[in-house]
């Protein structure tokens, strides 16, 4: 599904990845981990597809497609979701609005025609549901005024409402209590399934325990340097990153 | 100044002595509220740009209109309405609701010129500006309309002002509102005018004791150089809201005046413009607390574009005697050109102690941030900024109570703002 080689990105002159590579295949979970300014927020915004960040080597395939001239619109229409680690905060535009125009762009870009109202609020209810999101959360301006837990809930709400193929949780543990914790990652574990894949992007162990890693990846200095099980995390968990260090 | 000499021939010409009389008050200050431009009009070249290409001081005649305006008719959406070409207004073309008196002021009875004769040239800044100095001497006619205690219309009235003849017009109007009334006018300004033009418009309102008025204005010339004076004065537990509209025109000057002389008022002024090209929209405004207990709520908003360049100056006084006031004002602004403009400038002049009084301004660029959000869910470059900018105008809109005015005013500026989306 998503295949990348040698990726080199660079924001403002600064060089933050330096030749990454990672294969994620469908149905599989990867956690990406690695200490602080190692190029893990990066990665997700790169594959995003944000412009702030300037590749300057490499390649990211997302099923048999470069995604490289593509936008961060383009990139979600072929099914790429970010789930923001600071969801930004939009007054004056609710949520369904924004919802109903999203669904609906991505529609039109597949030849779909737009829901109506009454389809649209049903997909709504149901996905409402998966996060345990109350209705007048939907109805108030994006994420304006929303706790810790009521943006990253809200972030889970999005992901549910696109159904993504490749989702990048970035960070999504940050700022959750352990309730709010194990809300986010059931949803995140009901929308899973063979024909999709979840990259999850954290510093703690914490997150795993909740959303089950295939793999675990390692990023320091912006290139992953050791892969392992959901072992790894554990280890990482017990002695930090900086035997990792040492062996390289 | 060679104008004085000019203005003088416009009393020498006048048979009323009380017209006579109002005008000579303005040529005594006209040299103060012509020095006066220097500061009020800083940023705002209106009087430079206009004096060499129009003769300020016209000596327009009334046009019998063979014409019956009925695809401007066609859009008007209220029952009633007042329409006047070229600063006449036309009965016959018009309206008019039961219960209200429309008229000319010529056409008034004694006692209702007793009425006006109070109102006229008593509010307004023909003293103090220059362009209200020369409306006050040059207009023709004065539209009068005046409510009766406890008149209370359900739908707005239109006022229609239609610029057809001339290069250069002027429009006067008075608004009595009598106690307990209420009222709801939406003003508009229609160009036909061939090429570029100036018009002048000044408005005298007289806000009774509980009276309640809004006033909604829509502003969308083509090249044409405005200059619109709204002066306000009310009485106790009077209240009164302006929404003031602008989106092109080459340079378009709004006063609006609020004395609130007495207790308990209220005055609210809402404002959005979004320009673009090489408009300029100045926005002058001031509230004045006389007395006490009273309440201004003031907001602007605004986006520029192009080579556009916008202004705000927000007066508030509170005078000694005015304790216990509240006063608030804001102004934001977004720009979205390197080569687009604003100037803004809240002033406050207050002699009382015990007040509550805010005010503050932003200057800021589109949000990055906010666009990349929009569009990692798949939502174009143009939908999300047409989304942003839409929510920035929704605060503005989310003021007016009256659901009519607030879609027509949503579907205004849902269209203007689409302009500001071609790159």
């Amino acid at each position: 599904m998503l295949k990348i080689k040698n990726l080199h990105a660079s924001v403002e002159d600064t060089k933050i990845l330096k030749g990454l590579n990672l294969e994620v295949k469908n149905g599989e979970v990867h956690a990406i981990m690695g200490p602080n300014g190692s190029g893990k927020s990066t990665l997700a915004s790169v594959i995003a597809g944000r412009e702030d960040y300037d590749v300057t080597e490499g390649e990211i395939n997302f099923q048999d497609k470069d995604l490289g001239e593509l936008g961060p619109e383009e990139r979600a229409r072929e099914g790429i979701f970010l789930a923001f680690q600071y969801p930004v905060e939009i007054p004056g535009v609710s949520t369904t609005n924004f919802m109903k125009t999203a669904v609906n762009q991505i529609r039109e870009s597949k030849g779909e025609k737009p829901l109506d109202a009454v389809a649209f609020l049903k997909l709504m209810k149901e996905k409402m549901k998966l996060v345990n999101i109350r209705q007048d959360l939907l109805s108030r301006s994006i994420n304006d005024g929303f706790s810790g837990g009521e943006k990253k809930r809200n972030e889970i709400f999005q992901m549910a409402m696109l159904n993504p193929k490749l989702s990048i949780l970035d960070e999504t543990d940050s700022g959750l209590d352990i309730d709010a914790l194990k809300i986010v990652s059931n949803g995140v574990n009901a929308l899973k399934s063979n024909e999709n894949a979840t990259v999850v992007v954290t510093h703690y162990q914490r997150l795993l325990d909740y959303i089950v890693p295939d793999f675990v990846h390692v990023l320091m200095d912006g290139k992953i340097v050791k892969s392992g099980d959901k072992n790894l995390a554990l280890e990482l968990e017990e002695r930090g990153y900086d035997w990792i260090k040492s062996e390289n | 100044m060679n104008i004085t000499e000019d203005l003088k021939r416009f009393i020498d010409n006048e048979n009323d002595s009380n017209s006579q009389k109002r005008k000579s008050d303005v040529i005594k200050s006209i040299e103060k509220s012509y020095s006066l431009q220097k500061e009020e009009y800083k940023y705002t070249p209106l009087l430079k740009k206009i004096e060499k290409k129009f003769n300020l001081l016209p000596e327009n005649k009334e046009i019998v209109s063979q014409k019956s305006y009925s695809e401007i008719k066609k859009n008007i959406d209220s029952e009633f309405y007042i329409l006047c070409v070229d600063g006449f207004y036309k009965p016959e073309l018009s309206n008019i609701p039961p219960n209200i008196s429309i008229k000319n002021y010529s056409e008034l009875s004694d006692k209702e010129i007793n009425l006006f004769e109070k109102i006229y040239q008593k509010y307004d800044d023909s003293k103090s500006d220059f362009f209200s100095s020369i409306n006050s001497i040059t207009h023709n006619d004065c539209l009068t309309i005046s409510l009766d205690n406890n008149f209370i219309s359900k739908d707005h009235i239109s006022i229609i002002n239609i610029i057809e003849n001339y290069e250069v017009s002027n429009f006067r109007k008075m608004i009595f509102c009598d106690k307990s009334s209420e009222v709801s006018f939406f003003e508009q300004f229609i160009d036909l005018c061939q090429g570029e033009s100036f018009s002048s418009s000044v408005t005298e309102i007289y806000l009774s004791e509980n009276s309640k008025f809004n006033f909604y204005s829509a502003q969308d010339f083509k090249e044409n150089y405005h200059y619109n004076s709204i002066n306000t004065f009310q009485r106790r537990d009077s209240t009164s809201n302006f929404y003031t509209l602008s989106f092109s025109g080459s340079i378009v000057r709004n006063n609006l005046n609020i004395c609130l002389n007495d207790k308990n008022c209220y005055a609210n002024m809402y404002g959005f413009y979004a320009i673009n090209e090489k408009s300029l929209v100045d926005n002058h405004t001031s509230v004045d607390h006389v007395d006490e207990n009273s309440l201004s709520n003031e907001h602007y908003k605004g986006i520029m574009g192009g080579r556009s360049n916008g202004v705000f100056n927000g007066k508030i006084f509170v005078r000694k005697k005015a304790q216990k006031t509240n006063a608030f004002q804001a102004n934001n602004n977004i720009i979205l050109s390197d080569k687009a403009k604003v100037n803004t400038k809240p002033q406050l002049e207050i002699w009382a102690d015990d007040v509550k009084c805010s005010h503050g301004c932003t200057v800021g660029q589109m949000d990055e941030d906010a666009i990349f959000y929009l569009m990692s869910r798949g939502i174009s470059r143009k939908e999300s900024i047409s989304l942003l900018l839409s929510a920035f105008s929704s605060e503005i809109i989310d003021k007016i109570e009256d659901d009519k005015m607030k879609s027509a005013f949503t579907s205004l500026i849902k269209n203007q703002l689409e302009k500001f989306n071609d790159e």
